[in-house]
């Protein structure tokens, strides 16, 4: 028994010991950095609560802030809808449905660096998305290069890529709803639409709960799609800046380390908040 | 009233295959549209209305994509960080799932919540700290650096404990009795039975590794370290307004996804369906 101890350690000490150095530690590490004043070339310099109180009165982190709220607040219950409505319609007995859920599931599996690529020429002034626009006779703006438009075009382009992926998950959902639960209904005489809203919604909820943890924690910390389409700037006029991207400006442009490891720790603060608010909306156990 | 139930079915079920098929051509488009951009010379590739089927097609743009871009070395160092990924995440994963999933131990319980609370600490958050530590252990600008970090995943434990508590304890049971170690029980009896979940988090280790695009951009500033997804970008800031031929690295880059896609669809989706995994 004590040999079996001694190796039910010896066996997950490689994960504990990866996941330690690369996910839990650099956790600390960054709390450890927000109080020092560095810029990977000098020495560290101790500065207190310094860098979250400029931080804090920095306008261009609070831009990130919005940009990164705004985003998820969009993308989130965009992607989630569309995910459920895609989802139910391939639950009906319809031919190709094969077919439809592969298709829909693909921009899941690209790479977000060449989708990206993909959508910037799709995007340009005489782009595809204009031309179609131009057939309603409405000319559209050159959406990468407009402040107003820009993370309007990575919304779209985000909630293409995942809404697929969100759909395979609510399908998973839906089959495991008990089918005899819309046969009793239907036998009491409720309607397609009752029957949806007051049974299929309410047991998909701990689908829901995941899929819209999920996609907070993914929109929250958006980073390629902003960077490649803004050749890393944020821009224009830091309209697609985000948390994770002004920190990866601090290192890189700024070299101010201190700085961005407190931006860490807020993020990190806010995809905590989230997600605790999201449990709390949604993560109570059904009740059939 | 019978009549016009079934067709008022039957326009429902018009009306959702509408809907599915609209769908399917918004998710196809974009990948259609940089196939055809990719045979058109650049003049006609501006063309306004736009012409979908390229007259004559130009095979000359891949050709010198193929040319100028070291996209088959891109291509190997993406396959070689891939594979380690996979790999590590495929045998460290699933041995310490095993541990939690099947043998006792002091705190296994504490390890495991442990284990699963990183899943709240996502890579990008902690880039600044990993690109630090990185850099102090010497490790940027080497495949190592790039590996390392994504070299077990929380997911991939969580997933392979609760592939491994399905096991019949009876089977493992019989195998001590038959003299077997702890060890060769893992590797001979428990693994072969949890295939299914082994493949899943082979395939979606692989494909998380060849999307990675943050993690070779923080390690790799050398470009003969650079993975796909990196070259393509950096691709796409020098020539900016070639559009046919980043349309022709882009297609080149994805082809052989949908490949490898198409060929393992069977074990992708009803898998990533159960585990949410990504």
């Amino acid at each position: 028994m004590a040999r079996q101890e001694r190796l039910g350690y010896v066996f997950t000490l490689p994960v504990a010991l990866v996941l330690f150095f690369f996910t839990l530690g650099p956790g600390l590490y960054a709390l450890y950095l927000s109080f020092f004043s560095w810029s990977l070339l000098n020495h560290m310099r101790f500065v207190g609560g310094v860098n979250y109180a400029s931080l804090l009165t920095d306008p261009l982190f609070w831009i990130a802030v919005r940009n990164t709220a705004v985003f998820s607040l969009v993308v989130v219950p965009t992607q989630t809808v569309v995910a459920l409505i895609i989802a139910v319609i391939l639950h009906q007995n319809l031919p190709a449905r094969r077919f439809f859920r592969l298709a829909f599931f693909f921009p899941a599996v690209s790479s977000s660096a060449v989708i990206s690529v993909i959508f910037m020429w799709i995007y340009n002034k005489f782009g595809l998305m204009n031309s179609f626009l131009g057939l309603f006779h409405i000319t559209g703006p050159d959406w990468l290069g407009n402040p107003s438009f820009a993370l309007p075009a990575i919304m779209m382009l985000n909630i293409w890529t995942t809404s697929g992926y969100f759909m395979v998950i609510f399908l998973a959902g839906l089959q495991s709803i008990p089918p005899q639960l819309h046969e009793a209904a239907q036998v009491d005489g409720a309607s397609p639409w009752k029957t949806f809203t007051r049974i299929t919604i309410p047991l998909l909820r701990p689908t829901t709960f995941f899929i819209v943890v999920m996609g907070l924690i993914g929109t929250l910390q958006m980073f390629d799609q902003s960077f490649i389409m803004s050749q890393g700037t944020g821009g224009p006029l830091y309209a697609t800046t985000t948390v994770v991207l002004l920190i990866y400006q601090f290192i890189f442009a700024y070299g101010k380390v201190g700085y961005g490891a407190a931006a860490t720790v807020l993020l990190f603060l806010l995809i905590l908040g989230a997600t605790l608010a999201t449990n709390r909306w949604l993560g109570k156990s059904i009740e059939y | 009233m019978i009549i016009t139930g079934r067709w008022s079915r039957r326009l429902m079920r018009g009306v959702y295959l509408l809907i599915l098929t609209v769908g399917a051509l918004v998710m196809f488009i974009p990948f259609a549209w940089s196939l055809s951009t990719t045979f058109k010379p650049l003049g006609e590739a501006m063309a306004y209305p736009p012409i979908w089927i390229p007259r004559p097609w130009d095979f000359a743009n891949i050709v010198r994509v193929w040319r100028i871009v070291p996209l088959a070395h891109w291509f190997i160092n993406s396959l070689i960080v891939g594979f380690a990924v996979m790999i590590g995440n495929v045998f460290l994963d699933s041995l310490a799932g095993y541990a939690l999933a099947r043998m006792r131990f002091r705190g296994r319980n504490a390890i495991f919540m442990g284990i699963v609370a990183m899943l709240m600490i996502p890579f990008q958050s902690v880039m600044l700290p990993v690109y630090i530590l990185l850099r102090d252990l010497g490790l940027i600008d080497t495949y190592a650096g790039m590996i390392l970090p994504v070299v077990v995943s929380a997911f991939g434990v969580f997933l392979m404990r609760q592939a491994f508590l399905n096991i019949p304890q009876e089977l493992e049971d019989a195998a001590v009795m038959d003299g077997h170690g702890r060890f060769s029980i893992y590797w001979r009896i428990a693994l072969p039975l949890v295939q299914p979940s082994l493949l899943t988090l082979a395939l979606l280790q692989f494909l998380s590794s060849w999307n990675n695009f943050l993690l070779p951009l923080l390690v790799a500033n050398r470009s003969h370290l650079w993975t796909l997804p990196l070259g393509i970008v950096m691709f796409q800031q020098e020539y900016f307004v070639n559009w046919p031929y980043l349309m022709a690295a882009s297609v080149l880059a994805t082809v052989p996804v949908a490949l490898f896609f198409l060929l393992f669809q069977k074990w992708f989706v009803p898998t990533v369906a159960t585990t949410g995994l990504r």
